[in-house]
Parts: structure tokens; sequence; C-alpha cells
């Protein structure tokens, strides 16, 4: 089974990503996939509270921050895979070198294509975004090109997964398929 | 009329295609201050409202002196009321102006729809 989920930020999504994988692998094969590349202080910190939120909840930690489809050479396919975030992922392909804003215009598609393979060659994924869609402001080009990026990675998972939930406030709302019983 | 919100990029065009025969040919994207009510078909209605908001003219006053033109359209907008104030004047204006046309639209829209990532959820 394969859950996309999004909603705006601080409201429960990896929380609830995180029960509904432990709920998919039934005691199999647990996977962690952390798509985040630290770039400072503030980075590790959250990455350090994300793994003392995890501890003990039976997962492993696979860290792929490109190329997502590279972290299933080694792990068992028949698991379950919790993938935090699609946002971050597509931050890393979109913006090779971190000192610059030099953007690879291909990153996208590419994200969308691995991320959709990934959940077609797993038993079980749990895929979180992040909604960044509803806010009065005109941003520049290059965080246009982000959000028109996010978006299109987010409609074609949406497509291929079978449950879509947005999350808000804990609450979930559901927009397609159903919730593991 | 049948109302389609939701976020920015979210398929909202797309989904009226699909879902209410939309012909691309039908379909005026706004621009400015002023809508071509011939076609059936009004999309990215908050780039009126933005032009509406420099320019001073009223959107709602607008879109009721206009009615019977857009009765049976299809109207898209972009849900952008959900995030923080903005701090500039005119940004604020623009998302108070569009929550307001909005809330008129919405009363007398025959169905509401909102697109989340492609996928649609009737409101009304």
């Amino acid at each position: 089974m394969t859950i996309f989920i999004s909603g705006g930020a601080k409201n429960g999504k990896s929380t609830l990503a995180q029960e509904l994988a432990v709920q998919l692998a039934k005691g199999s094969s647990l996977y962690y996939v952390a798509t985040m590349i630290p770039a400072d202080e503030e980075d590790r910190d959250r990455i350090r509270r994300h793994i003392a939120d995890r501890d003990g909840m039976g997962f492993e930690t696979l860290e792929c921050g490109r190329d997502i489809l590279s972290c299933l050479e080694n792990a068992d396919r028949e698991g379950t895979f919790l993938l935090d975030s699609a946002t971050a992922l597509l931050l890393n392909e979109l913006f090779p070198d971190p000192t610059s804003c030099g953007m690879d215009d291909a990153a996208p598609r590419r994200c969308a294509e691995g991320l959709c393979e990934f959940a077609r060659r797993v038993k079980n994924a749990v895929i979180v975004s992040d909604y960044i869609y509803s806010d009065a402001a005109l941003y520049d080009e290059v965080t246009e090109t982000y959000r028109r990026g996010l978006a299109y990675v987010d409609r074609c998972l949406a497509k291929v997964c079978d449950t879509v939930a947005e999350v808000s406030c804990g609450n979930v709302i559901l927009h397609k398929g159903v919730l593991p019983e | 009329m049948i109302l389609v919100i939701g976020g920015a990029y979210q398929g909202k065009l797309d989904y009226a295609k699909e879902s209410f025969g939309v012909q691309e040919a039908s379909v005026f994207r706004c621009t400015e201050d002023t809508i071509d009510f011939s076609k059936t078909c009004i999309t990215e209605l908050e780039q009126f409202t933005l032009a509406c908001t420099r320019s001073g003219r009223n959107a709602r006053a607008y879109l009721e002196e206009n009615r019977e033109k857009w009765e049976n359209s299809v109207i898209l907008c972009q849900d952008l009321f959900c995030g923080v104030v903005p701090l500039g004047a005119e940004m604020r204006a623009w998302r108070q102006e569009t929550g307001r046309l909005l809330q008129y639209l919405s009363r007398e829209a025959a169905e509401v729809h909102r697109v989340f990532c492609g996928l649609g959820q009737r409101l009304k």
C-alpha cells in the first residue's frame, strides 16, 4: 500500500506517517528514508529531534538526499518505507550546489519519476510532502520554480499512490483511498 | 456557476477540463482588472483581484454588475488566504479582496470544488 501525506507545517504529518508506517510493516522490515542533507546546526538539531521521536519504533534509517531509487539497492523491497520528505528531496535535486541559487531545471520531473517508481517498487510506502500553496505572496522566480516543481511532484504522487491524505492540526482529510485498518 | 478553488499549481484547470468538459478555447486567463465574460471558463481570478487591488477597482462590485454574464460559467481561483497576514499593504489588500470576492462567489455558486494535489473535493 502506498500513502501520500501533505499539509501545512507542524500539523502532525510526520507523526501520522510514522504511525501508519509501523502499522503497515506489521513487524516486517521498516525503513525511514531520510532525505534532508543538513546544512547547519539548526538542521542537525531538527534531525536529532526526529531521530529521538522515532526511537524505539523499529525504523532502520536510510540516508538518501538525491537519486531516491539508490536507497533501495540494499533494502528489502517487501518492507515498509517512510520517506520524509519529497520537499527536501526536491530541494537537494533542484539546487545541486547549496552555495549558489543555480537550478537544475530537470529536477522536478526527475524527482517525480523517481518517487513514483519508488512507490511502485516497494510493498509499502508512506511519502510526506509539504503544502505551501495557499498564501498571498508574490515570490521571486527561484522560489516560484521550487513551488511549481514541488506541486508537480505532489500531483504525480497523488495520482499513483493508493491513498492521499491531508493533515490539518493533526486531523486527517482523506482525498483518495482509505487508511490501513 | 461552478467555483473551483485550490492552492497554486494544484491542477485546477486540468480538473475543470476533466470534470466539467471545459475546452481550452473557452478559457479566459485573467491578467488585468477586466474580464472577458464571453469565455465560459474564467481562470486565475486571483490575477484579476491583484490587478483590481492595484487599480482601485472594486472586484466584487464588478462581478455583481456583470452577474448574468457568468451565471453559467466555471470560475477558478487560487485560495491564497491561508498564510500569515502579509506585511505589505498591497498583498494584504489583495488577500482581503480575494477572500471577500470568493465568499460572494461561493454563495452564488451551484457547486464549489476544492482541488488538492490534482484531486477534487466538492465543498458545496
